[in-house]
């Protein structure tokens, strides 16, 4: 199923995509002072297509908020909150939402979320990530994921996909993140682990 | 994405779901009852990448797809949706609308006549083909869908009621009525 990467390899990526969800679930329950649960991450080396059926129904209305990350790896944090669920987390954080004021709140959510799980990442890998200013974009699905994807796997490359969703307790409330590096950096990600090489 | 579909059968419902940066390249013979579906996701073709995936390469496979399910290229009506912008990416490579110029571009080399296009733009768009009636619609997230090619009805899957209608080139002749064009938004030169 993933041809590149080895079941170590993604057994790691797995646990690197939890100690960064773990850290932005602490950023997230001091924001909104309630619990926050973190479910078992899933690491994906999936070609486009399957990559983006696995996000989920293509064609659900999401909030999706990007920061871009420039450094020893290039890519992406994706941010994906189900629309209704965008709208009770604004209600959380006590802004209305849909209005300027509202985006604003979720970007910056977005942003806190997208930097504590850099964070989580930098610390455990040593590497340099410099995150960019959120965009915030409400669409289907399968519109945000697949423009992404392919904008940083291309059409025929693997695309890593690092996903883990935090619940909100008390609030029907679910954050799905993950982690697009650019094509062929993926090694890069796992060199500092010692799990570079893909065995033969 | 990078999927590619022909059907003649009046019952089926082709669709592409959830359009980004991909272009959703649907075609109809409405005489001959076939119906074309790409899922077009960059513009040119790379040694050994997959046909259906590039616009350059996809094209003319479903062309020839088509035509081998008994539709013939004069009267081929092709409708174009996707090629959004999504988001502001450093670098500034605007992947739909070069999957947008590379598929126009493709269509008019195969002398397949480009009906209605709703490219371009920052939304995520569906496209969907009822075989049975040549009908072909887009919808972006939280509106309701519009035709692109087939007459101005409400958009619907296909049901039972349409497998107990006669044959697909019956069903066309009578989809005849006035087309609905719906102009190209902001990707035209």
């Amino acid at each position: 199923m993933n041809p590149s990467l080895s079941d170590i390899q993604l057994d790691a990526l797995r646990e690197l995509a939890n100690i960064a969800s773990g850290t932005a679930a602490t950023a997230l329950s001091q924001m909104l002072a309630r619990g926050v649960e973190i479910n078992v991450p899933r690491a994906l080396a999936l070609p486009p297509a399957d990559a983006v059926e696995a996000c989920g129904d293509p064609e659900a209305d999401v909030a999706g908020v990007v920061v871009a990350i420039q450094g020893d790896i290039d890519g992406l944090v994706l941010l994906l909150i189900p629309a209704r669920q965008a709208d009770s987390l604004c209600d959380l954080l006590g802004v209305e939402p849909h209005t300027e004021v509202g985006d604003s709140a979720l970007r910056e959510i977005g942003n806190i979320l997208a930097t504590s799980y850099l964070n989580g990442l930098v610390a455990m890998t040593g590497l340099v990530m410099e995150p960019s200013p959120p965009q915030l974009h409400t669409d289907m699905l399968g519109a945000i994921v697949s423009t992404l994807v392919i904008g940083a796997a291309g059409a025929d490359e693997l695309a890593l996909v690092l996903d883990s969703e935090l619940d909100v307790s008390g609030a029907p409330c679910s954050i799905s993140f993950l982690l697009l590096p650019t094509a062929g950096q993926i090694s890069d990600l796992l060199a500092p682990l010692g799990l570079a090489e893909s065995p033969a | 994405m990078g999927e590619m579909v022909v059907s003649a059968n009046p019952t089926d419902e082709l669709s592409a779901l959830g359009l980004g940066s991909c272009i959703g390249l649907a075609i109809v013979d409405r005489r001959a009852g076939v119906a074309g579906l790409a899922h077009i996701v960059l513009p040119e073709r790379h040694e050994g990448g997959e046909l259906a995936k590039f616009a350059d390469t996809a094209v003319p496979l479903l062309v020839e797809r088509m035509r081998r399910a008994g539709a013939a290229v004069p009267r081929m009506e092709a409708a174009i949706a996707g090629g959004a912008r999504m988001f502001e990416m450093s670098g500034g490579l605007d992947i739909g609308s070069r999957n947008d110029q590379a598929v126009r571009t493709a269509l008019s080399e195969a002398n397949v006549a480009l009906r209605a296009s709703e490219t371009g733009g920052n939304q995520g768009r569906t496209v969907r083909i009822n075989v049975g009636a040549g009908l072909v619609t887009v919808r972006v997230a939280g509106q309701p869908a519009v035709a692109l090619v087939g007459g101005k009805r409400p958009p619907r899957p296909a049901t039972s009621k349409a497998a107990a209608s006669p044959t697909g080139a019956e069903r066309a002749r009578k989809w005849r009525g006035p087309r609905a064009i719906v102009s190209t938004t902001g990707a035209q030169p």
